[in-house]
Order: structure tokens, then sequence, then C-alpha cells
């Protein structure tokens, strides 16, 4: 009597677009054939693993949900063939990003680290993205050598299954800082987007120093992303690459309406120190960047979800994300609450993400 | 409607503290045996829809003040969500963490001559 049939989720309202997944190497062996020799004997040689981008335990091994391990023993997010049967199948995704927690901007060696980030490319093109048209990428790049990241841009740009450059938000800098510029700059003349994913290192979250809990981890990563937004709209990102669009992936949506308002008010009175600008910066806000919905956030009235989507007051600013094969997933057919307009939905599910990615025909 | 009681396998079906995953009458149920006790509720997550059946039993950290040794306790009585990690109190059905609002469906289970059986 025992029930051994798959889950059978309620059908979404239309297409879906997966706006964040995730790809993941079992270990650095899986990159060794995209090494250069010298850095394929090295690895070897060292018995060097990928240093990890959260320090924190989570909840659940390998942060993934308990469901979500491969029936070939390998780790979540590693088998292609499973992933698209649990998620793309199962939801009825049409297309999903994937992007790759790697942690090539962790590795000092800048050689090594530049080998590792195309190596973490060309694998992504390997064995996902030929598996199946519905996986899109993003290219990992090493935020310690903007030049040659870009040149790593230019490279994988070529191929179009490619639609986002990847940045982590607990990064050693704020990505409006001129140093950065190369890897921006790259992407928009590429016409590709940029992520900036949650997790990262090797800082700590805060200004403030390390938090004890992974809760506060979770919970305040909000707080790298918001450093970020205000950077690059001060340092005048926007104005230099008007053609630039930012996705803000898993780190929140609700603290937006509140840090809009806060560098408004500031600039009324502090906009002769940014001269370049030429809006308030909410305008280029809710021009230039997007927010993946997950983790949703869940008040108890869910009415002030609706509430805080309209403060943020544009309907192309959000796109659905599940975060597969994550622990934090959310399931399509139940994170959204139902008091979001069946109109603004399908553009949360799907248009939003068609009209920022270059999906190639998807 | 009046409840009836369900005969739903042998006990040798239901491993210990593994939770198992059964339809009756079409309501998919989860089953957790502890020796001769059995602890069944509904196998849906009332949070985001994910079987609970895919998720974990064990115990919990109990609650204390800050700085206080932290203890285990509990064990068998908590099945934990495989998704998000919703702690559920297997004798209540209440989510620990916030039992006023969240709650999974529990329905009284026991074991008889072998047999695991759930009235609903």
């Amino acid at each position: 009597m025992r029930d051994g049939s798959a889950p059978t989720p309620a059908p979404t309202n239309g297409g879906i677009v997966d706006a964040d997944a995730h790809n993941y190497i079992n270990g650095i062996g899986d990159l060794a054939p995209y090494l250069p020799e010298r850095w394929r004997q090295y690895v070897l040689q060292s018995g060097m693993e990928m240093p990890p981008i959260s320090i924190y335990p989570k909840l659940h091994k390998a942060a993934a949900r308990r469901d979500s391990w491969p029936p070939d023993g390998g780790k979540p997010g590693s088998d292609p063939t499973f992933a698209r049967e649990q998620l793309l199948d199962l939801w009825g995704i049409d297309a999903a990003i994937l992007n790759p927690l790697i942690g090539v901007s962790l590795v000092r060696n800048p050689d090594l680290a530049n080998a590792l980030m195309r190596a973490v490319n060309e694998w992504t093109a390997d064995v996902w993205l030929a598996a199946d048209p519905r996986w899109h990428g993003s290219i990992m790049v090493n935020t310690n050598d903007p030049e040659a990241s870009a040149r790593e841009i230019e490279r994988c740009a070529a191929d179009k299954r490619f639609v986002q450059v990847l940045l982590l938000a607990r990064s050693e800098g704020l990505y409006g800082n001129r140093r950065f510029l190369p890897i921006l700059r790259a992407a928009a003349e590429a016409e590709l987007a940029v992520g900036i994913h949650f997790g990262g290192g090797p800082n700590p979250l805060t200004p403030s120093g390390w938090p004890s809990y992974y809760i506060e981890d979770h919970t305040g990563m909000t707080q790298a992303f918001e450093a970020h937004v205000t950077s690059m709209v001060c340092e005048g990102v926007f104005e230099t690459l008007p053609g630039l669009r930012v996705v803000l992936i898993e780190g929140g949506f609700a603290w937006i309406p509140a840090l809009m308002w806060r560098l408004d008010k500031n600039y009324k009175g502090l906009r002769a120190e940014v001269p370049w600008l030429t809006r308030k910066p909410s305008e280029t806000i809710q021009e230039c960047f997007r927010a993946t919905t997950q983790p949703m956030e869940e008040p108890p009235d869910s009415k002030h979800l609706l509430s805080i989507i309209e403060m943020i007051g544009r309907d192309h600013f959000l796109l659905f994300a599940t975060d597969y094969p994550h622990w934090d997933f959310d399931a399509p057919d139940r994170a959204l609450p139902a008091v979001v307009p069946k109109e603004l939905q399908r553009r949360i599910f799907s248009q939003n993400a068609r009209e920022v990615y270059a999906f190639n025909g998807a | 409607m009046p409840s009836t009681e369900h005969d739903v396998g042998a006990v040798s079906d239901f491993g210990e503290r593994e939770p198992v995953r059964v339809l009756v009458d079409g309501r998919a149920m989860v089953f957790v045996r502890a020796g001769d006790r059995v602890l069944a509720a509904r196998d849906i997550c009332p949070h985001q829809g994910a079987r609970l059946s895919d998720g974990v039993v064990c115990g919990t950290a109990l609650a204390c003040a800050p700085g206080d040794e932290v203890r285990y306790g509990r064990d068998g009585e908590i099945l934990v969500c495989p998704w998000h990690g919703w702690e559920y109190d297997l004798t209540t059905g209440h989510a620990l963490a916030d039992p006023g609002r969240v709650r999974i469906a529990t329905y009284p289970a026991r074991v008889a001559d072998g047999r695991v059986l759930i009235r609903m």
C-alpha cells in the first residue's frame, strides 16, 4: 500500500522560467578535463578542492532538499538528467538559468583561478547546456582579475546558450567600484545580464563582523545586496553603461522600496557629491535592476507582499526562481500568493525573465 | 461522517523511524513507527506542499536561555520537512516555530496483531 509515485504538482498558469537553478560539480575532478595540463597536474598533485562559498553548516547536507540527491550517488545538482526530471519536467519549466556556485574567486593563485574560471564555463556548456535546450548558462568570472574575466565573457558570449554573467553577493569589493568596470562593460557589450547571487566570500556578511548562526547569514544577505545596489547606482555604472541590466538573485525584494526612498531622500541634499547621476536613484533602480523572488518573503498577511510589489513600482521587476536543488526551494505552484493578480503572475513567472535574458528563441 | 479504522499494512513494512507514505482512501498519509507506537499525519507540508515522507524523523534542540547548554531531546517525535526544514511535533501536528498558526493534521494510529491501523 506504499505510494511510490512521483509528486504531481498543480499546474501553473502559463509558462515558467526559473531564474535560479544550480549545477554542481561532485569535486574538482569534474573540472580536470577542462584544465590546461599544468593546472590539471597541479590539482591532482595538491589534492585541492574548490574553496566553499559559505562557512556555515546548513540545515540539510549540501544545503539541498533531502529529495534532491541523484540516484547515482552524486551531489544534488550534479546530474543533468535527474535535475531535468525533478525540476524541468516535473514543473513544466520552459527555461532555467544555471548558476554554478563554484568559488573560483576564492582561489588566490590568479592563474589557477582564471584556468578554473574557464574550466567551469566549459564544463557548464559541455555537461549541462548540451544536455537539454531548456538549460541556460551563467558565465562564471574571477572577480579578482576583471580584465581576464572580461576576455572570458567575450569568449563565452559567442555561445548564445549563456545568458548571464555571474557575481556573488558577499564579495571583496562593491561592484560599483571602478575596478569591476571591465566585467560590467564586457557584459553590457555582449548584451548579457549580470546576476548577483547570494553567497560568496571571504568577507563576513556584515560590516561589523561574523554572525554566529546561519539564520543570521541567510536573513542578513540582503545587506550585501543593498550595498551593491547603492554602490552601482552612486558610482554611475548605469550612466556609463546605460544598457546594463543587473538581476539580484536570492536576495529578497521587500527591502527595495525602503532603499529607494532612503537614496532618493539623500540624493536631494547630496546630489553634488555624485553629479554624474542623471536621475533619481529610484528611477535607475526601477529601470536597471531586477530581483528574483526566491526565497519569497512571507508576511503573515499575503496582501502585504502585493503592497511591496506595488511600492517597487514596476511590473517588470520580479523574476520567478526556485533555487533548485537547495533547501529553501520555492515551489512554482505554491510560492507566489494568490493575491498577486494573474497578469502580474504571468509576468513574474515568464515574461519578465524573457525580457531580461536573450533566450535564443526559448 | 463516522471515522473508520483502516489496515495499512504489516508492522514489518514500517521501518523504525522511517517516514512511510501510504495512500489511505485516496489521501496521502505519512506514518512513523517507533516500536509499537505509530504516529500518522497528512503527507503534505502546509508551507509549500513538500512530501513530509521525504523528511527525517529526529529530535530537536530543546528550548533554553541564551548561553545555557543546548540540549537535544524529544528524539523520534519530530518530523522535519525535506525542503525548508519546518519541524512538526508528530504527537500534536503543531509546527514547533509557530504552533498557534501552523499544523499538520494528525490521526490516531496503532499497532494490533502485527498490523498498522489508522482511524480517519
